[in-house]
């Protein structure tokens, strides 16, 4: 009952300081680009940049680019995470396995997957298909890599307790490996979900007929630098919501892990 | 009590292969006869092998060469008649005290309410009420080891296998630690094998003391102990009790001096 309270306290006061660091930036954003930089090009105050946004949601194009990029993160995105747990899990099962894919996935890990954004789209074409495979190239190796790392680094004594209590593979898997590497997963699956953002943008300035991305780069080619600022403020969001929705998730899924921190 | 002895060792020997490959001997010939609800512990140098000996009992690990039998039964893995506990408590973070309690019998097949029903006695019984849903990481090491203990108590087993359950506690919590588990014992009236390297804690508890010598580890002494029960603290204070512990104590100098570099006399 008092943990909870002063959880959610703690949470407020949180809550409270980025408000006000927010409203400074801001704050300082407008003088900034009302004073020292006026080239309407190079900056644009964020008043102006807000009623870009605006116009953009009341004309109905702002729904459309929505509907398109988060139609392909939809799709993209759980795809990779189930595909990143599946091979993490069997990588961890497997010695030679590891010992010969693990080169090979820290090698694509650090390549920057969205060079090869141009392409997928003259391989898959302008639509859906070209940014599934992008989000899933972007997104799937932190969470192999992480999955893998976790069920591995299980503490020994906690595996040998249960198998001296007789347990089965299976057992150990589900009560002790697994939620071990839990925190680890949700960890990945956070990276994932900032690269696969920058991954479906990339994408869909490649190739694309609509989506943030197309939004930001058709802006961009006609000069409207209010409308590029407010869609990357737009991405700026939705960023912030998934970290903070998968750290709130580790913590509902984790609580033992806080005491660590 | 039952006839026949609960526990037997019989020329239990044990080698692992070093990282320089070669063969290097832990256990050596170890011949050892438990009786039903003796409380027998091993002492011994560090590196002897008295772990080792305790996880071949508890089916950890094979042994080399010999056998393990309880009630006549050699063993092969581990089993419901055996339970560990560990001198690093090993308890899951993600699980509750309770819960950490019933992680054996769930293992076994028991329902998870059945299961925390009848860890409930055991929490009772090893003074842990009213801390049946704190976290591992919310409570003292003591309390830690009582989870540790009441953990392998709720499996019911036979033989009770502990090792250096106390080491890594305080002084004070030690021995209040000992008392307890000797009142304990006066009532499951479980066989117990308890590993340690406090030769006091050893005589304190034991109706037996085996001595085991330097690696490669071998039952150098067996000593009786025929103190009276109930035991309390201020029995630590006695010449009999100071007397046996130094008798203890000699059998193992020479082996401590050998195994930290120092010629014997």
């Amino acid at each position: 009952m008092s943990v909870t309270n002063r959880r959610a306290r703690a949470d407020w006061s949180g809550a409270w300081r980025t408000l006000v660091s927010f409203a400074a930036v801001g704050a300082l954003w407008e003088v900034v680009a009302r004073t020292v930089v006026r080239n309407r090009l190079v900056l644009v105050p964020l008043s102006e940049v807000l009623s870009a946004l605006g116009s953009e949601i009341a004309s109905g194009q702002f729904w459309r680019h929505t509907w398109v990029t988060f139609g392909e993160l939809a799709t993209g995105f759980p795809l990779s995470v189930l595909l990143g747990v599946s091979i993490g899990l069997l990588l961890a099962q497997s010695r030679p396995l590891q010992q010969i894919l693990d080169p090979l996935l820290t090698a694509l890990y650090s390549v920057p997957i969205v060079a090869l954004a141009p392409l997928f789209i003259s391989w898959l074409g302008f639509g859906l298909d070209s940014k599934v495979a992008i989000i899933l190239l972007t997104a799937v190796f932190p969470i192999i890599i992480n999955t893998e790392v976790g069920l591995r680094s299980t503490d020994r004594g906690l595996i040998e307790a249960s198998r001296s209590f007789n347990a089965s593979r299976w057992q150990i898997f589900q009560h002790v490996t697994f939620p071990f590497a839990l925190p680890f997963i949700i960890g990945g699956i956070r990276v994932a979900f900032a690269r696969a953002l920058v991954g479906v943008i990339v994408a869909e300035f490649f190739g694309a007929y609509a989506g943030y991305g197309y939004a930001i780069l058709a802006a961009s080619q006609n000069f409207r630098t209010a409308h590029l600022l407010g869609y990357v403020l737009v991405l700026g969001f939705i960023g912030m919501l998934g970290s903070v929705g998968m750290r709130s998730l580790e913590r509902r899924l984790a609580p033992w892990r806080e005491m660590h921190e | 009590m039952s006839a026949g002895p609960v526990l037997e060792l019989k020329g239990v020997h044990r080698s692992f292969r070093s990282p320089d490959g070669d063969d290097v001997n832990v256990l050596s010939d170890i011949h050892l006869t438990v009786a039903e609800g003796e409380f027998v512990s091993i002492v011994g140098a560090s590196g002897c092998g008295k772990s080792t000996l305790l996880r071949i009992i508890d089916g950890l690990i094979p042994p080399t060469a010999g056998s393990v039998l309880v009630r006549g039964r050699e063993v092969t893995g581990p089993g419901s008649d055996r339970a560990m506990v560990f001198q690093q408590d090993n308890l899951l973070p993600w699980r509750s005290v309770i819960d950490n309690v019933a992680y054996g019998l769930v293992l076994a097949g028991v329902h998870k309410r059945e299961a925390r029903r009848r860890a409930q006695q055991f929490i009772d019984m090893t003074g842990l009420k009213g801390f049946e849903s704190y976290y591992p990481h919310q409570i003292s090491g003591g309390m830690r080891q009582r989870v540790n203990v009441a953990r392998a108590l709720a499996l019911n087993p036979d033989i009770l296998l502990l090792d250096e359950p106390f080491a890594a506690l305080d002084a004070q919590t030690r021995e209040i630690m000992q008392r307890e588990l000797l009142r304990i014992w006066s009532t499951e009236r479980k066989t117990v094998l308890f590993v340690t390297h406090q030769i006091d804690e050893a005589v304190f508890l034991s109706d037996r003391v085996i001595v085991l010598s330097a690696r490669p580890g071998r039952v150098r002494a067996e000593i009786p102990i025929k103190l009276p029960r109930p035991r309390d603290l201020p029995m630590k204070r006695t010449a009999t009790f100071m007397k046996l512990v130094d008798d203890v104590w000699r059998l193992i100098e020479e082996e401590v001096m050998q195994a930290m570099g120092f010629a014997s006399t």
